[in-house]
């Protein structure tokens, strides 16, 4: 096969246009397709963080956007196997404006227990301290911190959406860590903010708590525990390991695994149609040569081997132009370091999986063609015209 | 010990097209002795091309036998016929047939690729076939840069760079002018001569005759009388 390489490449460069526009649209179609990957990956792959496996998620059985009673708190700290536990609630807000580039992560949260729940993120002791002392005070991840252009003692106002409370917050604490994406201010600043706005009914409200465990194998029966305690109460909860809460809170969104691969089916199998239109297209204008070739001697399976080829390496170099094209925009996309596209990126399987693809589109789409090729009488190949 | 390089016997080749059932060939017996430069003379469709297809195995006839350098060629399936070919048969075409995307030298390199030569060796025989037709000055040309008579050359050495002893032209001087024709049936005669291969050459060009050793006539599918003045 080695041999007949040169006559494939060879073959390619017969029109140029026509090789680099189907080139060019495999790279789209491996485009598209390793962007859904690296959705996928963002989304369901990613591995979550040591810390994590450490702590669960108690939230309202029905739906996060039920709250819990604040009392809960005071209980779920009672149950054996849990170390700690901090309530915190979705904020929301809006800082500045409605751009990506500001938005990140807010939580109302007690700000004695969340570093201690948190304990991936590091955070200065005396800033720390300040943040505990100030019922205004704010702690914000550093990336978070660096892209909105925040710093220790600058005052801010977010604009509640929510809730009818905007609050004005000083900037105690910069913390670092993994996914160091959000901020933090005190519970009861926003409980208070909520009684003067909206009364006591929804200020003592909670969105989830975040439970500590004193090991990770207590994960299942303290989990059960939680939410046997809660069973037959108003407000029934469901606990879960921190990832499959993150993965719960994706999967409201909707079936997003079914609406990927739906996307992906039908790229691919427009890939494979524009790809086999080509083949067929450029297989016909040669019939003639194919009679030639198989004049000379050339076998049915040399002659396949010349149409598949063909395919297939168009296929590579869209795969390579398409990979190509998808780091580079993921990669610009985690530059901007906006909080949805952290970790935004195509894996090694992806590139894999996107050359795997091209590589099958490229045989799928050239196989018949290439069976027809071989196939033709010589005779008749040799009195083809056009 | 074979004595005949190609040997017909009693073949008929029949086709439909529409409804209709075409005769094109029809009792064909010939021997062609080895050595030989045998020039098969007819109108356009008396069957010539038809006659050169079978002794090439690029088609089968209907009822018959075809004996080339002693094989039957018929017990041959397409895998063991293609291999065959690119042994035996060297094969002109009327309009040339080079791959419009190769240069020269490439073009008559293609059926060294169905050889275990290395790429030197395929090489150096590409190059001393283009020197026999005397295109050693043009390796790199595609074949648009060359004329029709180059073309055809290069066609030829196409044919010999695989040394068969059988060279099989069809009509090779229909596409050429008066002064390449005779260029092109030199070298068939060289080849002929000096190189001891056996030509079969079929065109209804009354002056490719004077070049041949032996001449037949096809009319309507059946071997005739020559008549005195060849139709051109």
């Amino acid at each position: 096969m080695g041999k007949h390489l040169f006559l494939v490449w060879k073959n390619l460069l017969r029109n140029k246009r026509r090789t680099v526009l189907t080139v060019f649209s495999s790279a789209i179609s491996v485009f598209l397709i390793g962007a859904l990957i690296s959705v996928y990956a963002l989304m369901y792959a990613q591995d979550p963080p040591e810390e994590s496996a450490m702590r669960l998620v108690t939230r309202h059985k029905v739906s996060l956007t039920q709250a819990l009673p604040y009392y809960y708190g005071s209980r779920i700290a009672t149950v054996d196997g849990v170390e700690n536990m901090v309530p915190m609630n979705w904020f929301g807000g809006t800082y500045i404006d409605q751009r990506p580039e500001n938005f990140f992560a807010r939580f109302a949260v007690d700000p004695d227990q969340v570093f201690d729940i948190y304990s991936e993120y590091t955070v200065a002791p005396e800033q720390l301290e300040a943040f505990q002392r100030d019922r205004q005070g704010m702690a914000i991840g550093k990336t978070i911190a660096e892209r909105v252009g925040l710093e220790l003692g600058q005052r801010i106002t977010i604009k509640g959406d929510i809730y009818s409370f905007d609050p004005e917050l000083t900037v105690r604490a910069i913390f670092e860590g993994p996914d160091d994406l959000q901020a933090f201010f005190h519970f009861k600043y926003l409980e208070e903010g909520l009684k003067e706005s909206v009364g006591t009914e929804y200020a003592s409200q909670v969105g989830v708590y975040a439970i500590r465990l004193r090991s990770v194998e207590d994960a299942p029966r303290v989990a059960k525990a939680i939410d046997d305690m809660f069973r037959n109460s108003p407000e029934p909860t469901k606990t879960e390991t921190e990832a499959a809460f993150q993965l719960g809170f994706i999967n409201q969104m909707g079936n997003i695994k079914l609406f990927l691969l739906s996307i992906a089916a039908a790229i691919v199998f427009t890939m494979l149609m524009v790809s086999a239109n080509t083949v067929a297209m450029s297989v016909r204008e040669r019939t003639r040569e194919i009679g030639v070739l198989k004049t000379l001697g050339f076998r049915r399976r040399s002659v396949m081997g010349l149409v598949l080829g063909e395919a297939v390496l168009i296929a590579l170099l869209g795969g390579a132009v398409g990979v190509t094209i998808t780091v580079a925009v993921t990669t610009a996309m985690q530059d901007m370091a906006v909080q949805w596209f952290t970790g935004f990126t195509l894996p090694p399987w992806g590139i894999g999986m996107c050359f795997a693809m091209a590589v099958v589109v490229g045989l799928g789409s050239s196989t018949v063609p290439a069976l027809i090729a071989s196939r033709t009488k010589i005779v008749d190949a040799l009195r083809h015209t056009g | 010990m074979i004595d005949a390089a190609v040997s017909l016997r009693s073949i008929h080749k029949e086709y439909r097209r529409a409804d209709f059932l075409v005769v094109a060939l029809d009792d064909i017996t010939i021997d062609i002795p080895i050595g030989e430069f045998f020039c098969l003379m007819g109108p356009s469709g008396s069957g010539k091309s038809t006659l050169l297809h079978l002794v090439a195995g690029i088609d089968r006839p209907t009822k018959g036998q075809i004996r080339v350098l002693g094989d039957d060629i018929g017990e041959l399936n397409e895998s063991e016929l293609a291999g065959w070919r690119s042994e035996n048969i060297g094969y002109v075409f009327q309009t040339f047939n080079l791959i419009p995307v190769l240069t020269a030298w490439e073009n008559v390199e293609l059926p060294l690729l169905l050889t275990s030569l290395s790429k030197k060796d395929r090489l150096r025989r590409a190059r001393t076939a283009l020197e026999i037709v005397g295109l050693a000055d043009r390796l790199e040309h595609l074949p648009k840069q060359l004329s029709g008579g180059q073309e055809q050359r290069v066609a030829i050495a196409r044919a010999l760079v695989t040394d068969p002893s059988i060279i099989l032209a069809d009509e090779p001087t229909g596409e050429l002018d008066a002064g390449s024709a005779d260029d092109v049936l030199a070298i068939l005669s060289t080849l002929n001569k000096q190189h001891g291969k056996t030509i079969l050459m079929v065109t209804h060009d009354p002056r490719a005759q004077q070049y041949a050793r032996t001449s037949r006539y096809l009319d309507k599918g059946r071997m005739t009388e020559m008549p005195h003045a060849v139709p051109a």
